[in-house]
């Protein structure tokens, strides 16, 4: 689970099928997909979205979605 | 020869544009910024150039890649030029490998190079060329390095693939291929084998383009039966993920034959992002820059040189004009037609534009650098609590500029709904042509507080906006689906050029409409107050202007200014909103040294005045906007409830403001 990231933590991703199905296409498109490395840059306050990086690139995604991507602790 | 610019979002495709053709279009530092074909004529007329809107792959999700899409179904070209953002190689080559499987001649422009050697990577240009099979020319577009060489290659290379079937999909695949091409043999002028691929990934509009030529049934069949035994013998969850997957090999193949990396570099980015994307920070530092943009527009440069222009325009400008009219013996009739009617009316207006060009500077500074994306980010909490999403902040910031463009800008909101609610939004966003009314009336009713009050507006529109997105989303416009993803682009120190130039491009928008529009305006106007049911030179109280203008009046009394002369002013605001500032120049000409700031004192009190700015800002979109809203909505009914409910909103927070100010005992 995402949620176990705290802002700099670095972690693979395991599982991201049971996000929304346009999220993960978008998130396809940025070329994250499972087996990505992604790093938490920042956690937005009051549930706001997330800031990640992933291969040299920063993206950001909703709370609610993020925490729906299982990701491994690196 | 047709050749069409292709690529990722933000990889610099309209700055090659710009650069090849010499013509200067929209752009930005983030994703997303043109949303609509463009096209122009190379500078040694080799051909055209088509710049289009930035895709991450060829079956679309929102509006703007649609257009990508159709253009490549529908529209003919005789060769593409693919620009691949070097320090994002590996993302930007999915797209390259769908356009190979087009099978028309392709080149490749990789840009960036100056971005990705400063994070350490090293690109073997002539490597990827012959992995791919098509020439490939290393440029910098922002400077125009490589451009040169990239147009004797465009004119002179051949750049059809030499290879074919990059990538091969496993033998399902390349079956269902085959026998997909064999059903719409003889139907179509486009490559067969891309149309399938398209068609099983999920591509919408291929879909639609299939189904018109061969029998739908048929073509289902294929794709389920191929669906299935995919998904058996491979264990992948979805069609389309897998044909990305076979994509992911050959690209991973290709990286580790033609990218070098050397030492990772924190890059200047973090350290910024740190700052501004705060956790708590964000919002407030976004509002301080707001607030130092207006303190600079209205207070610290702006107005100075406003006035002295405006010194310029009603001293000595106007003694040259009527010596010159005398001179010439003109009548009295052209005399007074372009003494009061044009300078005070054409020159009212100019005589904002230094204040609007530092708004524009400001905006594209803001366009330029980076942070667009970050405010959509940290404003994405407060746009969800009201059935919105982040990136819906970027139309409305550029509608602060100007609201045409700003709703065009909604095209690359995904989801319909959302983007519907941004088109009826973004007009209530204070934009450049509404400025000069507030630096009027800021200057006559509150010299103290310039800036914080026309930030009040702009703030206002904001808020009112959020406040109908929550009531129209959870009215009329009902559904859950949202969706935010958002590329966070590099920052960029803008340069000083290109800040200048789209500062330029914009404001030059300002002052041609007051060469036209607003100067066949003027002389309308003046013309209405001219003449009246008695003939002509009539007293300007018994014109057919103020004849018009006291209909109206009466309604305007609760909102603190009902006279004549306001309500005419407000009609003539529709056409554009600057005609409200030539139409009360030339309704209030005033011959005497105290200008028109002094004399509204006359016809408003400083409550009344702020009432009236706040129905400007709200009251109606103008000519130009609502004719885009109906271009973008493709609905008659959206168009007029846009309209009517601005006017409501308007109307009822005027109300409310005068009213309520006058019980606390504000005058
Ligand atoms: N450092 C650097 N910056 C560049 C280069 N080319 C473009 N840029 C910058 O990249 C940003 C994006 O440029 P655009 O030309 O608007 O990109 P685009 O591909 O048209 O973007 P969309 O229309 O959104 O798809 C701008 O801030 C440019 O100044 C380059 O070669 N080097
Ligand atoms: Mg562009």
């Amino acid at each position: 689970m995402f949620c176990s990231l705290k802002a700099g933590d670095k972690g693979k991703i395991i599982d991201i099928s049971h996000v929304n199905h346009l999220v993960q296409r978008r998130l396809l498109d940025l070329g994250i997909t499972e087996g990505s490395e992604v790093c938490v840059k920042c956690i937005m306050p009051f549930g706001g979205p997330v800031m990640i990086e992933s291969c040299g690139q920063c993206i950001a995604l909703r709370r609610k979605e993020a925490v729906q991507i299982e990701v491994e602790k690196l | 020869m047709e050749i069409a610019l292709i690529g990722n979002p933000n990889t610099g495709k309209t700055s090659l544009f710009n650069n090849l053709t010499g013509s200067y279009e929209y752009v930005g530092n983030w994703s997303g910024v043109t949303v609509e074909k463009k096209v122009g004529v190379f500078k040694n007329n080799i051909g055209k150039l088509i710049d289009l809107p930035g895709v991450y792959t060829l079956n679309p999700l929102s509006k703007d890649e649609g257009v990508v899409t159709s253009f490549f179904l529908h529209d003919s070209f005789d060769r593409l030029l693919n620009i691949l953002d070097a320090s994002q190689l590996e993302r930007n080559l999915h797209l390259t490998l769908q356009l190979l499987e087009f099978d028309k001649p392709v080149l490749i422009g990789l840009n960036m190079i100056d971005v990705a050697n400063k994070r350490g990577i090293q690109i073997d240009a002539a490597k990827l060329s012959e992995i791919l099979g098509v020439p490939v020319a290393p440029v910098v577009a922002r400077s125009g390095k490589g451009c040169d060489k990239l147009v004797d290659i465009i004119g002179t290379k051949s750049m059809q693939p030499a290879r074919k079937n990059l990538v091969y999909y496993g033998e399902e695949v390349e079956e269902a291929i085959l026998a997909l091409s064999n059903e719409i043999k003889g139907e179509t002028g486009h490559s067969r084998r891309f149309l399938a691929i398209q068609y099983f990934e999920g591509n919408e509009y291929v879909k639609k383009y299939l189904h018109q030529m061969a029998s739908s049934e048929k073509l289902t069949a294929i794709l389920t039966n191929l669906e299935v035994s995919v998904q058996q013998r491979y264990n992948v969850k979805t069609l389309a993920n897998f044909i990305y997957l076979k994509r992911k090999e050959t690209i991973d193949k290709m990286l580790a034959e033609v990218v070098s990396k050397n030492g990772e570099v924190v890059p200047l980015t973090e350290k910024i992002d740190r700052i501004v994307t705060n956790k708590y920070l964000g919002v407030p530092i976004f509002l301080l820059f707001m607030y130092l943009m207006f303190e600079l527009t209205f207070d610290w440069l702006g107005t100075r040189v406003s006035d002295a222009l405006d010194a310029f325009f009603s001293g000595p400008l106007t003694s040259w004009l009527e010596a010159a009219l005398t001179v010439v013996h003109a009548s009295a009739f052209i005399h007074a037609l372009i003494i009061n009617g044009l300078v005070a009316g054409v020159g009212g207006v100019l005589v904002f534009v230094p204040q609007i060009f530092i708004l524009f500077f400001f905006i594209s500074l803001l366009e330029d650098s980076g942070y667009m994306a970050r405010v959509a980010l940290v404003m994405d909490r407060i746009m969800e609590s009201v059935g919105l999403n982040g990136k819906a902040f970027i139309p409305m910031i550029i509608g602060f500029g100007c609201n045409v463009p700003g709703i065009m800008a909604a095209r690359t909101i995904e989801t319909p709904r959302e983007r519907l609610l941004t088109i009826l939004l973004t007009p209530l966003m204070s934009c450049s042509a509404r400025l000069p009314v507030y630096a009027l009336f800021v200057g006559a009713f509150f010299a103290t507080h310039k800036a914080i009050i026309v930030l009040s507006m702009y703030v206002l529109g904001v808020v009112v906006a959020l406040i109908l997105a929550k009531v129209f989303s959870s009215t009329l416009l009902k559904s859950e689906t949202s969706l935010f993803v958002i590329e966070l682009p590099p920052y960029r120190l803008p340069q000083f050029q290109s800040l200048w130039r789209s500062t330029w491009d914009k404001g030059k928008g300002f002052v041609r409409k007051a060469g036209t529009f607003i100067f066949g305006g003027s002389v309308f106007i003046w013309l209405l107050s001219y003449a009246g049911p008695a003939g002509l030179n009539v007293n300007m109280n018994h014109s057919f202007l103020a004849g018009v203008g006291s209909i109206l009046a009466p309604l305007l009394a609760p909102l603190g200014f009902g006279t004549w002369q306001a309500a005419a002013s407000l009609i003539t605001g529709f056409l554009a909103k600057e005609s409200i500032i030539s139409s009360m120049n030339i309704i209030y000409f005033a011959k005497n040294d105290a200008g028109l700031q002094g004399l509204l004192s006359h016809y408003y009190t400083p409550l009344a005045a702020y009432s009236f700015m706040v129905f400007i800002l709200l009251y109606i979109p103008c000519l130009a906007t609502t004719a885009t809203i109906y271009k973008e909505t493709g609905s008659k009914k959206w168009t007029v409830f846009a309209v009517v409910y601005a006017l409501a909103i308007a109307y009822c927070l005027s109300f409310v403001i005068y009213q309520g100010g006058k019980l606390f005992g504000f005058v």
